[in-house]
């Protein structure tokens, strides 16, 4: 069995807990932010070399399927950004706060700060492409 | 009861792909998924191969994923799954022999190359007989002491999931279990190993080693506390 099989089959069939989907969760935003760097750094290169391309990026970056995807981003960014603190902290710091029950409410707590952290935003992004794209909210 | 058992099964030498098997067999709540898997090869399919051997949590040699997790047949009761499906699958990462047998040579590869035994070349004590140690001193590595080899913990670890050639939890429980031994003086060499790029490093703090572990060893803890004596050269 190849080892992306494996770890795929691992991924979605083992039935780990808090800390297994909280990898997982930590390992798909990495990859959304690593995702919209890449883009981000190719867009802005336009400016330089191509103009008129950038120009086309920024009418794509306006369409609804963009923004809702800059909604999923900011979500990818609080998550990976808290949960990386918790990481770092438990191992550079605390060692002994990597046992079960605390490992277990420690992965919960990330996932409700980076929702506290998130829904502010979302709301104001979605209000905004609301605004702009469907005219609703007086836009 | 009546239980649903399916298990997986390969015949590397018969079958092209692997299958499943379902068996359906009268159970206690108190049965061990062990008990049920020697009644079917007892009793209804005598070419079902799995590895058991003292049968009470102490050698080892029962570990599979069962209902998703990984976890010791013979420690695992019909009645905690709260379901009559029993699914019985063998420890993932790990070439499979036959049915729920898996080849443990490259685990225990792993585990020989953290050097897991004392190191001391130093002259015995003058009496001549033990090297002391005070009730702290061993109370430090104690939790790591507990490893049965069984692999639950590396096969249920991502990390190990996309290269085997990660050292995996076990070994560097078994490391931890000497480089905090106040009697030993090889913890330089074995830090040295596990700095390397498959050494701790590869730990991706998921967890799953430490729920599956059915010693109850807090092995993520261990781990950050081999990162940290690499990072700071301290052992205390």
């Amino acid at each position: 069995m190849s080892n992306l099989k494996t770890t795929l089959a691992g991924y979605i069939t083992y039935r780990g807990r808090e800390g297994h989907w909280s990898f997982l969760l930590h390992r798909i935003t990495g990859l959304g932010v690593v995702l919209f760097l890449t883009i981000h750094i190719i867009d802005i290169a336009f400016v330089y070399f191509n103009p008129d391309l950038f120009m086309k990026a920024i009418e794509i970056y306006r369409s609804t399927l963009f923004g809702i995807g800059e909604i999923f981003l900011v979500f990818c960014v609080f998550y990976h950004g808290v949960n990386g603190l918790r990481i770092a902290y438990l191992d550079l710091f605390k060692p002994q706060g990597w046992h079960v029950e605390s490992q277990r409410r420690s992965a919960r707590w990330t996932l409700t700060i980076a929702l506290i952290l998130w829904l502010p935003s979302a709301f104001w992004m979605l209000r905004n492409l609301l605004m702009h794209n469907y005219g609703l909210f007086g836009g | 009861m009546e239980v649903r058992v399916r298990v997986f099964r390969f015949n590397p030498e018969v079958d092209r792909r692997p299958r499943y098997d379902v068996f359906t067999v009268e159970a206690e709540p108190m049965d061990r998924v062990l008990d049920l898997l020697e009644y079917i090869r007892g009793d209804i399919d005598g070419t079902l191969s799995f590895r058991r051997s003292c049968g009470h949590g102490i050698c080892g040699s029962d570990a599979m994923r069962i209902n998703g997790r990984n976890m010791l047949a013979c420690k695992a009761l019909v009645k905690n799954f709260g379901t009559n499906e029993i699914t019985i699958e063998p420890l993932l990462g790990l070439r499979v022999l036959k049915d729920l047998i898996v080849d443990m040579e490259p685990f225990f590869e792993h585990y020989r190359s953290v050097l897991p035994y004392l190191i001391n070349d130093e002259p015995l004590p003058e009496d001549g007989r033990e090297r002391l140690q005070s009730p702290a001193e061993r109370e430090r590595f104690d939790d790591t002491t507990k490893c049965i080899l069984c692999a639950a913990c590396t096969t249920s670890c991502p990390s190990f999931w996309a290269d085997g050639r990660y050292v995996g939890p076990a070994a560097i429980v078994n490391a931890h279990r000497f480089i905090f031994d106040s009697r030993d003086r090889g913890a330089a060499q074995r830090l040295e190993i596990l700095n390397q790029q498959m050494g701790v490093w590869r730990c991706r703090t998921a967890f799953n080693c430490t729920e599956a572990c059915p010693r109850e060893i807090k092995i993520t803890q261990a781990i950050a506390e081999v990162k940290r004596a690499i990072q700071t050269g301290r052992l205390d």
